[in-house]
C-alpha cells in the first residue's frame, strides 16, 4: 500500500484506512472551510466554528497523548486554562488590580511557556505509574487547580476571574470580530492538526507509538521510555496552550469554571466520541459537541423536556458511543469503509 | 559493515581481544531458591553457543541476568572485557548486547518497517527528532536490509497485528539485529514454528555475520545443535557440562538427565 | 516490627520520640510558648479531631473505590455520584420515616443493587477493557449527576442528626486549666465521635474479611494476579459483583454520613470522588490500610490547612499527593507501581 514517491515509511497512517489518500474530499472540506464566511452568519462563524476549533485543539492534545502515547491524560483543559489565565494576568484585562498589562508579544509566549512547563511537570508525575493511573492522577491535579483558582484571590482573582481579555489589534484588525476570529482559530487549528500529523511519523512520534505498544521492548532497544512520555506531555501542552489562549480571547474572560471538572471531562468525551485513531477525530467530536450544545436546548424543549437537560443528553450519547463504537465516529467510518471494501462480487472476485 | 556498526566497533574497541561474554560465579536467588547458582561461562567473540536444559533449569533467568533485567545476587558479568554487573539494561544495549524474547515483544500497531526502523534508531542519536526522515536516510536502507535478512521483504508494510506467528518471530529476530549488535541472546526462537519455518530460522541464524556471537536457548535440539558450535548444559541452575554438539549428543549423563533417549 | 527496629534503629528512635511528643501535646495543658506558635489548644485539637473524622468519612468512600480498582482494575469515576445518590436517598428516608438509622440498611441495599446491575449487565461484558470500563463510569457519572440535579435541584440538603447522637461529648483531654485549678476538657460533637468509631469498625471488619476469610483470600489473590484467579475456575464473576456492590453500597452509606455532619449538594459528588482519588494515590491502590492512612493524612491536611492557611489548604493536599507521586509512585502502602 506504499505510495510511490512518498517520504513516509508506510501508508498505515492514511486517514480512513481503506480509502487510502482522499485528496478530493480533503480539498473540498478545505475549500468549504476557507470560504465559510461568505455564506455563514456571525453566530456560526464565531460560536459554532470558533468553539469547534478551540475545543478541537484541546481535545487534539488529549488525542495525541492517548492515541499515540497510550496515556489518557485529563490535564489538557487545565493546561489550556492556565495559558488563558496567564494571558489575562500578564496582559491587559478589565481586572486592573492584578493584570500587568504587558504587550501580547510578551504575555502570549510567556503564557505558552508557563503552561507547557506545567504540563511537563504533570507528565513527570504521571508517567512513572501504570497507564490506568494516569486518568486518576491527572484528574486529581486538574481538580486541585480548579479549587486553587477558586480560592486564590491574589493571583487568580478567585470566583471572579478576569474579564475584558481581548486579542491585540494586530494589523489594525479587531481579531474578536467573527470573521477575523474565525480565520484566526481556523489557522491555529490547521497548524495544530498539521503539526500532529507530521510529528506522528517523525522518529519521536514513531517512538512514542512504540512506547505505547510495547514499552518494555522500547527500553530493550535503548530508548528512555520515561523521557519520551514526558516530552510527549510537553508537545501536547504546547497545542493545548494555544487552544487556551484562543479560548480566553473568544470569551473575553476566564474564570475557575473554565477549568472545572465538567469542562475537563467534556474534553475527554469529545476526543472519545470523535475517535482517537487520527487527528481529525477530535475536531469531529468537537463539532458534534458544539452542535449539540447549540441546538440541544431547542430539541429538548420540542420533546417537552427542560432545556437544561443537555448534560443528560451528552452523558447518554457518550455511553452509547462507548458501548457500541468505542473508537468513536472514526471507528464507525473505518468499519463502514471496511465493509464496503469487502463487498466483492462472488462470481468474479472484483469489488462491487 | 554499516557506518553505525563501524561507529560501534570503534567506540568499544576491536572485536578480537576480550571475550564477548564472561560470567563468573553468577548466582541469582529468589528468596531461598537459587534460580541460577555459581554459573561460570566464557563465550568468545563470534562464537555460537547453545544453552540447553529442561524447564526450570534456569536458562531464562540466565538471560535476564545477562541483560540486566534482573540483578544478580552475586558474581560478575563482563561484556567484551567490561564489567557490566551493575549496569542498567540500556547501558548494556549500548555496548552491543541484544536479546529476543520467548513471547515476541513487537509494536502491534506499527508496520514491519516501522518496527525495524525504531530498532535501528534506538541506539543512534536524535532519537527525539521531530523531523521526518528523508527518503535517503541510511537507517531506512538499513531497516530494509534487515527485513531482507529475515525474509520479510514482502510483508514490509503490513501492520504487525496482521502477520502470522512465524512472521512475527522473524520480525523479532530482525529487531535484535538492528543497530550493530555484537552479541545476541536468542530466547527459544523456534518455539511454535512449523518445520519449514524452522529450516528458515536455521538458515537465518547460520547466515548471520561472523563477528556477531550469540547464545541460543532452545528446546528444539535439532535447531540448537545445527546452529551452535558449542553447548552448555544446565540443570537445577547450574552448568554441569560443556562441549561441542557432537560431544553433548553422545554424553551418557546428558542423555540420562535431559534427552531421555530420542530428541528433536 | 522487631525486624524493623533492628534494621533501622535511628528511625525507630525518631518514631518513639515523635510519639512521646505527640502524646504530651495531646494530654498536657500547653505552656504559653506552644500556644503562641500553634494557637489555642482547644482550636488546634478541634481541628485535628475534625481532620480525623473527615478522614473517617473519606475512608468510607475511598475504601470501596480502592477495592473496586484493586480487584477489577476499574477506575470507578462514578463513585462520587454513588455517594451523592446515597446521601439524597438517605435524606428522603430519614425525612419521611423520621428514623435516621433506618436509612442505612435501605440505602446500602439500594445502591448495592445498582452496583450489582452495573457490574453484571455492563462491566462484565467489557472484561479486560479497563479503559473502556472507566469511560463508562465517566458517562454514568454525567448521567447520574444530571438526574440528581433534576430531582433534587441545586439547593443544599442537611440530614438532621438524630437526638440520641446530638450534642457534644466531653473527651478526657485537658485543653486548659482554670485559675481555680480545675481542668477544662475538650468538647466535641457526639455524632462525629460515633462516625469515627463506625469507620474504625467498618475498616477493621473489612480487614478481617479480606485477611481471614476464604472470600477475602480470593479477593487478595485477584488483586495480586487477576489472570491467575481467572484461570483457577473459581466463581470470580460472583466475587466481582459482590465487591462492586459492597463498594457501591458503602459509598451510598457514606453519603448519609456526609449529609449528616456536612451537607449534600451538586458538586459534592465531584469533591468526594477527588478525595477518593487523592486518598488512594497517597495510600496505595487496592490496600485497605493504605486507604485508612491516606484518608487520615488527607483529612488532617485539609483541616489543618483550613486552620493555618485558609486560601492555600488545597495546595497542601496537592503537594502531599505530588510528593508521594514523585518519591513513591505506588503509594505509601501500595504494592506495585
Amino acid at each position: 500500500m506504499a505510495v510511490a514517491g512518498e517520504t513516509r515509511l508506510s501508508a498505515a497512517d492514511a486517514p480512513f484506512g481503506a480509502l487510502g489518500r482522499v485528496p478530493a474530499a480533503v480539498l473540498a472540506v478545505a475549500a468549504v472551510l476557507l470560504l465559510m464566511p461568505a455564506f455563514a452568519n456571525n453566530f456560526i462563524l464565531f460560536q459554532v466554528f470558533g468553539w469547534t476549533f478551540i475545543l478541537g485543539m484541546i481535545a487534539l492534545s488529549l488525542m495525541f497523548l492517548a492515541g499515540y502515547g497510550g496515556m489518557v491524560s485529563l490535564i489538557q483543559m487545565t493546561v489550556a486554562s492556565l495559558a488563558g489565565y496567564m494571558v489575562a494576568i500578564l496582559g491587559p484585562s478589565g481586572t486592573e488590580q492584578i493584570s500587568l498589562g504587558l504587550p501580547w508579544w510578551i504575555n502570549v509566549p510567556v503564557a505558552i511557556l508557563v503552561a507547557t512547563l506545567f504540563g511537563t511537570l504533570v507528565g513527570a508525575l504521571a508517567v512513572r505509574t501504570e497507564g490506568i493511573y494516569t486518568i486518576m492522577i491527572t484528574l486529581a491535579i486538574a481538580a486541585a487547580f480548579f479549587y486553587f483558582t477558586r480560592q486564590n484571590y491574589t493571583i487568580f482573582n478567585g470566583y471572579n476571574g478576569f474579564t475584558l481579555v481581548v486579542p491585540p489589534p494586530l494589523f489594525g484588525i479587531d481579531w474578536r470580530q467573527p470573521t477575523a476570529f474565525y480565520y484566526l482559530s481556523l489557522g491555529m487549528a490547521a497548524l495544530a492538526y498539521g503539526a500532529v500529523v507530521y510529528v506522528a511519523r517523525s522518529p519521536f512520534g514513531l517512538a512514542l507509538q512504540g512506547v505505547r505498544d510495547n514499552a518494555r521492548r522500547m527500553a530493550a532497544l535503548g530508548y528512555n521510555v520515561v523521557w519520551h512520555r514526558i516530552l510527549a506531555y510537553s508537545f501536547a501542552a504546547v497545542i493545548a496552550s494555544f487552544g487556551g489562549i484562543l479560548l480566553v480571547w473568544q470569551n473575553a474572560q476566564i474564570a475557575p469554571g473554565t477549568a472545572g471538572i465538567p469542562a475537563v471531562i467534556d474534553i475527554l468525551v469529545i476526543a472519545v466520541v470523535g475517535g482517537m485513531r487520527h487527528p481529525i477525530g477530535p475536531f469531529i467530536g468537537a463539532f458534534i459537541y458544539v452542535l449539540l450544545s447549540a441546538f440541544a436546548p431547542d430539541v429538548l424543549t420540542a420533546f417537552g423536556l427542560a432545556p437544561d437537560r443537555f448534560k443528560l443528553l451528552v452523558g447518554l450519547g457518550f455511553l452509547a458511543v462507548v458501548a457500541f463504537s468505542p473508537d468513536g465516529v472514526l471507528g464507525l467510518w473505518a468499519r463502514a469503509a471496511e465493509r464496503r471494501r469487502r463487498r466483492v462480487d462472488p462470481l468474479t472476485g472484483t469489488p462491487r | 559493515m554499516t557506518p553505525a556498526e563501524i561507529d560501534t566497533a570503534q567506540r568499544f574497541g576491536s572485536v578480537s581481544a576480550a571475550n564477548a561474554l564472561e560470567l563468573r560465579g553468577v548466582t541469582r536467588m529468589f528468596g531461598a531458591l537459587a534460580a541460577i547458582a555459581d554459573v561460570t561461562m566464557t563465550v568468545r567473540p563470534g562464537e555460537r553457543r547453545a544453552v540447553l536444559g529442561s524447564n526450570g533449569a534456569g536458562k531464562t533467568t540466565l538471560f535476564n541476568c545477562i541483560t540486566g533485567d534482573v540483578p544478580v545476587s552475586s558474581g560478575t558479568i563482563r561484556l567484551f572485557g567490561e564489567d557490566v554487573t551493575s549496569f542498567p539494561p540500556h547501558e548494556r544495549i549500548r555496548r552491543g548486547l541484544r536479546r529476543t524474547y520467548q513471547i515476541s515483544l513487537l509494536f502491534s500497531g506499527l508496520s514491519v518497517v516501522d518496527n525495524v526502523y525504531l530498532a535501528c534508531r534506538g541506539v543512534s542519536r536524535w532519537r527525539y527528532s521531530l523531523l521526518r526522515p528523508r527518503r535517503s536516510d541510511p537507517l531506512l536502507a538499513r531497516a530494509d536490509e534487515l527485513i531482507e535478512a529475515v525474509h520479510l521483504t514482502r510483508a514490509r508494510d503490513r501492520v504487525v497485528s496482521e502477520l502470522s506467528y512465524g512472521q512475527q518471530r522473524q520480525l523479532e529476530i530482525a529487531l535484535a539485529l538492528a543497530g550493530a549488535p555484537r552479541f545476541i541472546l536468542f530466547d527459544e526462537p523456534a518455539a511454535g514454528l512449523s518445520p519449514t519455518e524452522r529450516r528458515e530460522l536455521v538458515e537465518i541464524l547460520t547466515n548471520l555475520p561472523r563477528h556477531i556471537g550469540f547464545i541460543i536457548i532452545e528446546h528444539d535440539m535439532d535447531v540448537a545443535l545445527r546452529v551452535a558450535e558449542s553447548v552448555s548444559m544446565m540443570h537445577n541452575g547450574r552448568v554441569f557440562k560443556e562441549g561441542t554438539p557432537a560431544e553433548i549428543e553422545d554424553d551418557p549423563e546428558v542423555q540420562a538427565l535431559y534427552l531421555g533417549g530420542a530428541h528433536g | 516490627m522487631q525486624a524493623f527496629v533492628q534494621r533501622r534503629p535511628l528511625t525507630s528512635l525518631l518514631v518513639v520520640v515523635l510519639a512521646a511528643l505527640l502524646l504530651w501535646l495531646i494530654l498536657a495543658p500547653w505552656p504559653p510558648g506552644v500556644t503562641a506558635t500553634l494557637g489555642p489548644k482547644r482550636v488546634v485539637l478541634s481541628s485535628v479531631l475534625s481532620g480525623i473524622t473527615l478522614g473517617a468519612l473519606y475512608f468510607l468512600v475511598a475504601s470501596g473505590f480502592t477495592l473496586i480498582f484493586g480487584l477489577m482494575r476499574n477506575v470507578n469515576l462514578a463513585h462520587g455520584s454513588l455517594y451523592l445518590l446515597g446521601g439524597y436517598l438517605g435524606f428522603e428516608i430519614a425525612d419521611r420515616t423520621g428514623s435516621w438509622l433506618l436509612a442505612f440498611p435501605i440505602v446500602f441495599v439500594a445502591v448495592a443493587l445498582l452496583g450489582v446491575v452495573l457490574q453484571w449487565a455492563v462491566f462484565r461484558r467489557m472484561e479486560g477493557e479497563e479503559l473502556r470500563q472507566t469511560l463508562v463510569t465517566i458517562g454514568l457519572s454525567i448521567v447520574i449527576a444530571d438526574i440528581l440535579l433534576w430531582i433534587w435541584g441545586g439547593k443544599s440538603y442537611q440530614i438532621l442528626t438524630p437526638d440520641f447522637l446530638a450534642g457534644p461529648v466531653e473527651l478526657p483531654i485537658v485543653t486548659a486549666v482554670r485559675s481555680d485549678g480545675t481542668a477544662v476538657y475538650l468538647r466535641y460533637p457526639r455524632v462525629r465521635v460515633w462516625i469515627l468509631v463506625a469507620a474504625v469498625v467498618v475498616g477493621v471488619a473489612m480487614w478481617l474479611v479480606i485477611n481471614r476469610t476464604r472470600i477475602g483470600m480470593l479477593i487478595r489473590a485477584g488483586v495480586d494476579d487477576r489472570e491467575m484467579l481467572a484461570a483457577s475456575g473459581l466463581p470470580i464473576q460472583l466475587v466481582f459483583v459482590l465487591v462492586f456492590a459492597f463498594g457501591a453500597g458503602l459509598a451510598g452509606v457514606a453519603g448519609i454520613v456526609g449529609g449528616t455532619f456536612q451537607s449534600l449538594s451538586p458538586g459534592e459528588d465531584t469533591r468526594f470522588l477527588l478525595a477518593s482519588l487523592v486518598v488512594v494515590i497517597v495510600g496505595g491502590m487496592g490496600s485497605i490500610p493504605g486507604a485508612a492512612l491516606g484518608a487520615l493524612i488527607v483529612g488532617l491536611a485539609e483541616q489543618l490547612g483550613v486552620l493555618y492557611a485558609p486560601t492555600y489548604s488545597v495546595v497542601f493536599t496537592f503537594l502531599i499527593m505530588a510528593a508521594v507521586l514523585a518519591f513513591r509512585p505506588q503509594g505509601l502502602l501500595g504494592g506495585r507501581g
